[in-house]
């Protein structure tokens, strides 16, 4: 074990970068030991986050999220299906998240990035148990028709914290949403009503008129924490995540009730007072993020 | 959001994979609400309907306006993003990196391209896979620009995501990958501007959109080195009488030549915001 040593030596001499890349653990611990992060962030502090509504025009509702420079894409298209038997006045939501070979540089083409599954079946988890969802706004005719709401979120630049980015874009496509106007026609389809239809007086009735935004109600925010000896790190980077292995990730709803927790191993563990510390800072990021959301969504009425 | 459905193909089904829905689908096929009005497309254009106006009422032989931004993506050596239009694509350039395990010593350098469709980039649900030969043929378009004796023994990976489909997506994906590889530092002799024509009936459409693509009766693209004037590939799909394709033709290499410009003057910007 000549290695911590050594570099503890080496380092008055080497240049910063090569240090950086030799010893990347002793870097950053020497950064944590003065409370500071090498992207000048404070260790709670989670980067900038923005949101832009109704990126995509061939989707019925989409958001670009970026937290830092990680950026996500997500849009819904509505689709129509017959509802199951069980649940006849019921529709279904359909999450998937994709990571393309363009967002980083591990993930080729043909060979499909570990973390994809992993983050998709969190996603969906999360959005479906939350509640935010009520799957009966999604009934258009009891038993004969239901909206699927195919969500698809396209990760286009990774850099850590995939899970709170895609949820924070998926939240927001979901505020974005414009339910399709549909009718129900002779043969039983359901069919678009256009504009010039609306102003005609049809036989055939609209069958959702004043049911084109879906009501939110709790919506889930996420904050990923690293934990690293006795330090907790907010909103970390690729970087952070590839060398501090320990994450923690909290899902709290708008009126701050626990969603989930997860902590998928590691070798770090979680005591109680570094999970309410986790909490504590998740609880502050749910205000920030409802802001910035409800920006996004009160600049989009302004258009 | 009506007008997005007007054009759409209504028998063709889509493709469906296995996906995590909210509860075991019992019923797996759904299906997009179509306008019944505009199931059968009037066509466009009838023999003498010169005043025609475009969708996007642009003049027959005018471009959409092209946006070209560099540094898209933080974790690619290079990258850019290009929005034609509704068409809006995402290229990541990584490397000079090592080839597979798997490949031959090479004197010169490895191109490998990649051209992928998110799913709600076409009006109908996941029909953006169907264009499996994009991949190819942006590699051909490319290799003969990029330098690929600076590069021996490695590759350098081009991915393109198209974020929306909104027609002439090959030619936008191209021109946009060669200012990402610009962005790389990835050495060329010229960069790379696409253009595509649609001959309809008897008049020439420059940079068509999806609905003038869906019906159009033969269509034209080049790819280019303006400042060589030098074509690195030429596709020509239809019907096409001399004179039509001779004017096509010329009116491809000319608006190649002013796309070269917006992509050179939008590299010099980026270039010179680092330098501040």
């Amino acid at each position: 074990m000549g290695l911590p040593n050594a570099s503890e030596d080496l380092s008055a001499e080497m240049e910063v970068d090569a240090f950086r890349r030799l010893f990347p653990l002793r870097y950053f611990e020497r950064h944590l030991s003065e409370s500071i992060r090498p992207d000048a962030r404070p260790l709670g502090r989670a980067r900038d986050t923005t949101i832009s509504l109704g990126a995509v025009a061939s989707a019925d509702g989409s958001a670009l999220a970026k937290i830092g420079s990680t950026t996500m894409l997500a849009a819904i298209k509505m689709e129509v299906m017959t509802p199951s038997l069980e649940s006849p006045d019921e529709g279904c939501v359909s999450i998937d998240f994709h990571m393309p070979p363009i967002c980083s540089p591990i993930v080729r083409p043909g060979r499909p990035a570990e973390a994809a599954p992993v983050v998709a079946k969190q996603l969906s988890d999360t959005i479906l148990s939350s509640g935010m969802i009520n799957l009966k706004e999604l009934s258009l005719v009891s038993g004969k028709a239901a909206w699927m709401a195919y969500l698809d979120i396209y990760c286009l630049d990774a850099d850590g914290a995939l899970f709170d980015a895609a949820l924070l874009s998926a939240v927001a496509a979901f505020s974005h949403l414009q339910i399709p106007v549909v009718s129900l026609d002779y043969d039983g389809k359901i069919v678009m009503v256009t504009e010039e239809q609306k102003e005609e007086n049809l036989e055939n009735q609209p069958v959702n008129k004043d049911k084109r935004k879906l009501t939110l109600s709790s919506i889930p925010f996420s904050l990923t924490c690293i934990l690293h000896k006795n330090y907790i790190l907010a909103d970390p980077t690729a970087e952070e995540e590839s060398i501090m292995e320990t994450l923690v990730t909290l899902v709290l709803d708008s009126s701050c009730q626990l969603v989930s927790l997860y902590k998928p191993g590691g070798p770090v563990l979680a005591y109680t007072s570094a999970v309410q510390d986790c909490i504590a800072l998740t609880r502050q990021r749910v205000k920030e993020l409802q802001d910035i959301l409800d920006e996004a969504i009160s600049g989009m009425e302004i258009d | 959001m009506a007008e997005l459905f007007l054009f759409e193909k209504q028998t063709q089904q889509n493709l469906k994979k296995d996906r995590m829905a909210a509860k075991p689908a019992t019923t797996s096929t759904t299906y997009s609400p179509i306008d019944p009005i505009h199931k059968t497309r009037p066509p466009i254009f009838s023999n003498s309907d010169v005043d025609w106006l475009r969708p996007d009422s642009r003049s027959f032989h005018q471009c959409r306006p092209a946006f070209f931004r560099t540094g898209a993506v933080n974790s690619a050596a290079g990258s850019a993003y290009a929005e034609f239009g509704n068409t809006k694509v995402i290229v990541s350039v990584f490397g000079p990196r090592e080839s597979k395990k798997a490949m031959m010593y090479s004197d010169i350098g490895r191109l490998n391209c990649n051209v992928s469709y998110t799913t709600f980039a076409t009006p109908v649900r996941g029909q953006g896979s169907d264009h499996k030969e994009f991949s190819s043929m942006l590699h051909k378009a490319l290799e003969g620009a990029i330098i690929l004796e600076t590069f021996p023994k490695t590759t350098v990976d081009v991915f393109a995501l198209v974020l929306e489909s909104g027609g002439s997506d090959l030619p936008v994906v191209i021109s946009c990958a060669s200012v990402a590889l610009a962005d790389a530092g990835i050495m060329m002799y010229d960069l790379v501007a696409s253009v595509s024509v649609s001959c309809l009936g008897k008049n020439l459409l420059i940079d068509p959109v999806s609905e003038e693509e869906s019906s159009q009766d033969g269509s034209l693209m080049i790819a280019c080195m303006p400042s060589r004037y030098e074509v690195t590939q030429l596709t020509v799909t239809g019907e096409w009488s001399t004179p039509n394709f001779n004017e096509a033709m010329q009116l491809c290499l000319d608006a190649s030549a002013k796309l070269g410009k917006i992509m050179r003057s939008c590299l010099k910007e980026a270039a010179s915001d680092v330098q501040e």
